[in-house]
């Protein structure tokens, strides 16, 4: 598809450019001037909001599509420029993260109504929001990496909201540090692309695939993925995003569920032009096991958000499989499409549970909650059409999408498409034993018993991504094929392999969810305990064992290996660098006097144990064991 | 019969080893000062039994010196020790580190 270059002042570059900056516009107002005005706050917070969604759907749905850049620096004849580059791709994710992010910061409105701090929770919304359509819109690599860490660093904001508490502060580092450990591969990879190519400007990769001058690697691909890892949280870098649940709920529907974590997807289909099989293949199988693992660690969950986490790893690694299985434009099809079902599923999902936590005055233990559907209708059947549409209800969003993928590995990898079938009949299973647990059966609590519906803020954004939910599988809507260049890639099954499919989807459906509602009772009033857990006790401690597997693991390197290495190399780093190598002559001083010093313990006993060696040392020479004569 | 010179000189270098050790291990200085005094008594000890081994009196000689000498230094020890704990509130050794700093 060819890109219209144009000049960074024409109209359309100036609509990309104002999506971008009022967000930021927004957060610095906040943060400069309304820091305690949280109401104004909130109001100068969705505006921009919504003009950002407005922005970006008239871009998506009537403007041309285009690059613009201009130079930033340049070193001889090395330039880095900012631009950007909008084709459907970008188009695509523009939208979701206008609309998306609009609903959500509507339901903030009065999630976050009574807190304390509400103008540094919006300023963190604006910050973040401004930072994901940099990525979205980013024309070279170093620029997504720029917005990247931006991302990053709002997401650890609002996982860090209520700083207060321990679990959040923790989570909020662990989320970072994770980060890092794959923005390091992502960074090593723009590098090496940079070596490699002599650009990391996308149109150029893109030009000179076209043309058949792009120098392939595995290497390259490979280490941008590891940047995908991270934001996505893939094996084995998933640890952070259940922890990250100790965010608000809002926070967690946008960030953790429907955009930041689905950046690293994105940047792939960015980079697929640098994509070779190899590569393809560890993405595949990565993105294979991790949606699997994840979907195994989400049953025994407690949480109801944890429960959606451990899914949003999974639904992740799906895209990510799917990404991995396409050869020639189908795999970013497939993990497009199931990226843009999952945004709005999915967000629906946490902000119905946010809408359920709000209702049940913070309480987040599905076990205390039950028989919610008479008393919040409204969050009851929208949160029924979000779980239809993950678990892949026929007609439903999740349907297609998940559909593409498996077509798309059953042709491929007759190996990863079962993989991913089983994937697909636990996602039926927990999200059926979540919805069950929590809407069904008797109250478990007070709190259950006194819920309530909270006001509009809360059920429109709700309803609207319900609506997406339903429709957001019928490619056919999308107006005038505006998103042709990615969703006319999806893969279809044809003939006898699309029955086929269709029976498998059903039946996995039916296996699924039939098998949670047949398993878990409807909770009876005072009965609060996991059905699993009272059947088999073995089984559901193995789950837990093998959901802590890797914190565990990472728990003891860090603390017993890692650590005590970095001991050592800081001791090495003090006496043998800086001491002796910078300093020379006067770091030896230094460190005699620092030696001499230590003696000086100001202490008559140490003293007289000197004076006690000293008194060995005359009596050996008296004696003649010791002797300066040879 | 007498007890050889052999026992004599073993419970002096007990006393003056029990001294040490009080000196090196014990916190309190007043414990510290009194196994001084156990040390010095020892050395005494071993004096007076030289001197009746040899059947001279210069041992005892020197022993009553220093029987004067000790009592002169015990009287200035413990006044430093009383000085100090009016100063300082203490006469645990572990507390006194004002050589440092």
């Amino acid at each position: 598809m060819d890109l219209k270059t144009l000049p960074i002042d024409s109209p359309d570059a100036r609509i990309a450019v104002a999506v971008l900056l009022i967000p930021l516009i927004s957060a610095a107002v906040i943060a400069l001037a309304l820091r305690r005005r949280g109401g104004i706050a909130a109001a100068i917070s969705v505006l921009a909001a919504a003009a950002v969604a407005v922005g970006a759907l008239q871009l998506a749905l009537a403007g041309g599509r285009f690059q613009a850049s201009v130079e930033w620096l340049r070193f001889g004849s090395f330039s880095i420029s900012l631009g950007i580059r909008f084709d459907d791709l970008a188009a695509l994710m523009l939208s979701i993260v206008g609309i998306v992010g609009l609903c959500v910061h509507v339901f903030s409105l009065t999630y976050m109504a009574d807190d304390s701090a509400k103008a540094r929770y919006f300023a963190g919304l604006s910050v973040f929001m401004f930072s994901m359509i940099g990525i979205v819109l980013a024309e070279n690599l170093f620029m997504i990496f720029v917005f990247w860490e931006l991302v990053g660093f709002s997401s650890y904001l609002l996982i860090n909201h209520w700083f207060e508490r321990p679990a959040a502060a923790a989570a909020a580092k662990k989320a970072f540090i994770v980060n890092r450990v794959g923005d390091l591969g992502f960074l090593l990879g723009i590098v090496a692309c940079y070596w490699l190519q002599g650009t990391v400007s996308l149109g150029e990769l893109a030009a000179r695939a076209a043309a058949g001058s792009l120098i392939y690697s595995r290497a390259v691909p490979l280490l941008l993925f590891c940047g995908a890892v991270g934001k996505s949280a893939q094996l084995p870098l998933q640890v952070w995003l259940p922890d990250a649940m100790e965010g608000p709920s809002p926070v967690s529907a946008l960030i953790h569920a429907a955009t930041m974590v689905a950046a690293g997807i994105y940047m792939l289909c960015r980079i697929h032009v640098l994509m070779v099989p190899e590569a393809l293949n560890v993405i595949a199988w990565v993105g294979t096991f991790t949606a699997l693992y994840a979907a195994v660690c989400a049953i025994p969950q407690r949480d109801i958000k944890k429960v959606l986490a451990y899914s949003t790893v999974s639904q992740l690694g799906y895209m990510v499989a799917a990404f991995g299985l396409g050869r020639g434009g189908a795999g970013e099809g497939a993990a497009m499409f199931h990226l843009t079902t999952h945004a709005f599923f999915k967000a629906l999902l946490f902000l119905g549970a946010g809408s359920v936590i709000y209702g049940c005055h913070h309480e987040q233990d599905i076990f205390k909650m039950g028989g919610l559907r008479s008393r919040m209708p409204l969050t009851f059947w929208t949160f029924t059409i979000g779980v239809a549409a993950i678990i892949g209800f026929p007609g439903l969003a999740g349907f297609f999408s998940k559909d593409a993928i498996l077509a798309l590995a059953f042709e491929n990898n007759r190996a990863i498409f079962a993989l991913l079938a089983l994937t697909a009949v636990l996602t039926g299973f927990y999200m059926v034993r979540l919805w069950k647990i929590v809407f069904l059966g008797a109250c478990q609590s007070d709190q259950a018993k006194h819920a309530h519906e909270g006001g509009i803020a809360l059920v429109l954004p709700l309803l609207a991504l319900a609506v997406l939910a339903v429709l957001g599988g019928y490619r056919g809507l999308y107006p005038h094929d505006v998103f042709a260049g990615v969703l006319a890639e999806v893969p279809e099954a044809e003939g006898s392999l699309q029955t086929f499919l269709l029976i498998a989807s059903i039946l996995i459906v039916i296996i699924g969810a039939g098998a949670a509602l047949a398993f878990y009772r409807p909770p009876a009033s005072g009965i609060s305990e996991d059905s699993l857990e009272r059947a088999s006790p073995g089984l559901f401690g193995a789950l837990v064992v093998w959901q802590q597997s890797f914190d565990r693991i990472y728990g003891y390197y860090v603390a017993k290996i890692q650590q005590r290495f970095a001991i050592l190399l800081n001791y090495v780093d003090i006496v043998g660098i800086s001491g002796i190598a910078v300093r020379g002559v006067a770091g030896i001083a230094e460190m005699a006097g620092m030696g001499a010093r230590k003696v000086h313990t100001g202490r008559v006993s140490t003293y007289v144990y000197w004076f006690l060696a000293g008194v060995v040392v005359l009596w050996a020479f008296a004696a003649g064991i010791l002797s300066l004569q040879r | 019969m007498h007890p050889s010179l052999e026992s004599y000189v073993l419970l002096s270098a007990l006393l003056f080893v029990i001294g040490f050790f009080g000196v090196l291990l014990r916190s309190n200085t007043l414990v510290i000062y009194m196994s001084l005094e156990l040390m010095l008594v020892a050395a005494t000890l071993a004096l007076v039994a030289f001197s009746q081994y040899n059947g001279t009196i210069d041992g005892d000689v020197f022993v009553f010196f220093i029987l004067t000498v000790a009592a002169a230094e015990v009287a200035v020890g413990l006044a430093i020790i009383v000085a100090l704990f009016r100063r300082k509130q203490t006469i645990l050794v572990s507390d006194l580190d004002s050589l440092k700093n």
